[in-house]
């Protein structure tokens, strides 16, 4: 069955839509990322212009994110102060983000840039995990005790000022680091699309060495204030978020969501991992080698002015 | 045989209409496919040839080149082309070049080549040998490539049809000419004009329009989108919030 896109302006196949939103719906709620960086080049292949693409399914993500933080926040597993941090530092990042976004367009490198982000941190972030994950696999398979982490934490996350009690992440550290990661999701997700999860959770377990069990749900409530002003703002500035693409994601997504919430916990955390930088190195390598490959027609429209 | 004395007019004349002249965008939208039928009155009985030619609403483009930098393909600075219709079909029933020449098709618009698309943005006037206002553009030699990618672009979306033999004669003096409008197609008012074209020189010609609009739950989103679109952007959040919320109570109860 297809369904013609009021704002989008194409037609698209709605069932596959309520399928894609699952899916990445069911992947959000076990990894606690928002899933937009999965999303969007699917979107974009299945015929959506790009811009309506990232826009509109950042309106998934909250409505994604908002489902799978309550069943997590049931759990007790979000730290409510640790994810407002950053949270604020996310409004932020995307008020930056979107001009930045704006700018880029009106040059005609926005396409050069969401694909080199994508290469980079994709690529970066997938490969670490991917080589961490997999040995603690194969210490678990060698029935070897997990080398004991530095239980010390590094010096100058607490060094700095402005300090705070995290209890329910059992830190006491200053708000800056959590700001500055806040800020940098922020952007990321009026460029990329995406909540910034898959930064923000390695980035909340290795850096600020939070306790994993609140990692999660921390970081989809900081994704849902992220996206929710990146929705607005997208749509109040560039007039680019599809209601009916969301509406179709969502209804996929949020069921997806709490299937995921719901089966983290069933499985090993290092082969969830592994998955996931699979997954997420995947993606990077396949929007990076468009930039290496030689287009098939030397000109292309760019976005804005009309079509 | 050779007549005496050509008349002074001609008297032949071309008439046509289309199926429907409102095409309505809903959530079904798939296209559409309109017919422009008419017929052709050549009293003295000579062949004459009828050519339809349909444009959308102009839109200005956005054109990058690609370039590669160090293994890397880079686009370059966008250029903004006007006057490319937002839609354009030409149909006839043989060769444009073969119903009249290269200045009268010119004149008319009538092919892509004679389309009048620009790009005002690079062009200047400059002094040449003593010639004032000379129009050069920014694009130098590559200009034509720029405007021919313009309309491969768009042909390639189906936007742009040039159509040798799109009119089809159903009966004598009677002919037809199909219109595929893509789901791409611009929302907008449409002119579809029909020449009658004998000896190479237009005889006759017609104008019939057809818009193409969006209806119901279609329009009234877009417009909200377009003339609240803060208001709209928190309405989609609210919506977002609310199904997030919807659905873990649901879970929870199940």
């Amino acid at each position: 069955m297809d369904l013609y896109l009021p704002i989008a302006e194409v037609s698209v196949n709605a069932p596959l839509l309520v399928a894609l939103g699952a899916f990445v719906g069911f992947i959000s709620g076990v990894f606690g990322i928002g899933g937009g960086f999965l999303m969007a080049p699917v979107l974009v292949f299945m015929g959506v212009p790009p811009a309506m693409a990232v826009a509109s399914q950042a309106n998934h993500v909250v409505a994604s994110s908002t489902s799978s933080v309550i069943a997590y926040s049931r759990q007790r597993s979000v730290d409510w102060r640790m994810g407002g941090v950053m949270a604020a530092g996310g409004v932020i990042g995307a008020f930056l983000g979107v001009e930045v976004f704006r700018l880029l367009r009106l040059l005609g490198q926005a396409d050069l840039v969401v694909a080199l982000s994508y290469l980079i941190f994709l690529g970066v972030i997938g490969g670490l995990m991917l080589v961490e994950s997999l040995q603690a696999v194969v210490r678990r398979r060698r029935g070897q005790a997990a080398p004991r982490r530095k239980v010390r934490h590094p010096k100058w996350l607490y060094g700095l000022p402005w300090r705070m009690r995290f209890p329910r992440s059992r830190l006491y550290i200053s708000i800056l680091p959590p700001l500055a990661l806040g800020i940098f999701a922020g952007v990321l997700s009026a460029i990329m699309g995406v909540g910034g999860g898959f930064i923000l959770v390695p980035a909340m377990v290795y850096l600020l060495r939070m306790r994993a069990s609140v990692v999660v749900g921390t970081s989809l409530f900081q994704i849902i204030v992220t996206t929710a002003v990146t929705t607005v703002l997208q749509a109040g500035r560039n007039q680019t978020v599809d209601i009916l693409l969301s509406v179709l994601l969502m209804v996929g997504g949020v069921l997806g969501a709490q299937l995921g919430a719901r089966a983290s916990n069933r499985f090993r955390p290092d082969s969830l991992r592994a998955v996931l930088a699979l997954i997420v190195l995947l993606v990077g390598l396949q929007m990076g080698i468009g930039l290496f490959v030689p287009p098939p027609d030397p000109f292309a429209f760019a976005p804005g002015t009309g079509q | 045989m050779i007549p005496l004395a050509a008349p002074p007019v001609d008297a032949a004349a071309v008439s046509a209409a289309l199926t429907e002249t409102r095409v309505e965008v809903t959530s079904e939208f798939h296209g559409a496919r309109i017919v422009l039928y008419g017929a052709v009155f050549t009293p003295d009985g000579k062949p004459a040839d009828v050519v339809v030619v349909v444009r959308g609403p102009e839109q200005p483009v956005r054109l990058v080149r690609k370039i590669r930098v160090a293994g890397v393909w880079l686009n370059s600075r966008p250029v903004v082309f006007e006057g490319a219709p937002g839609f354009y079909m030409a149909a006839s029933s043989k060769p444009l070049s073969s119903v009249a020449g290269f200045g009268v098709l010119r004149r008319a618009g009538i092919g892509v080549d004679h389309l009048r698309i620009e790009a005002p943005e690079e062009a200047r006037t400059v002094t040449w040998y003593g010639v004032r206002d000379v129009v050069v553009s920014r694009l130098g030699a590559d200009y034509l490539d720029w405007r021919r990618a313009v309309i491969r672009l768009k042909e390639k979306s189906g936007l742009y049809k040039v159509d040798p033999k799109g009119v089809q004669y159903v009966d004598q003096g009677l002919f037809k000419a199909e219109v595929d409008l893509p789901t791409e197609a611009p929302i907008g008012r449409y002119e579809a004009e029909v020449w009658l074209f004998r000896d190479g020189r237009p005889v006759s010609s017609k104008t019939r329009s057809l818009t193409v609009e969006k209806v119901g739950a279609e329009r009234a989103v877009y417009e909200f989108a377009h003339e609240r679109s803060w208001l709209y952007g928190f309405a989609c959040v609210a919506i977002a919030l609310l199904s997030g919320w919807a659905a873990s109570i649901f879970f929870r109860r199940s």
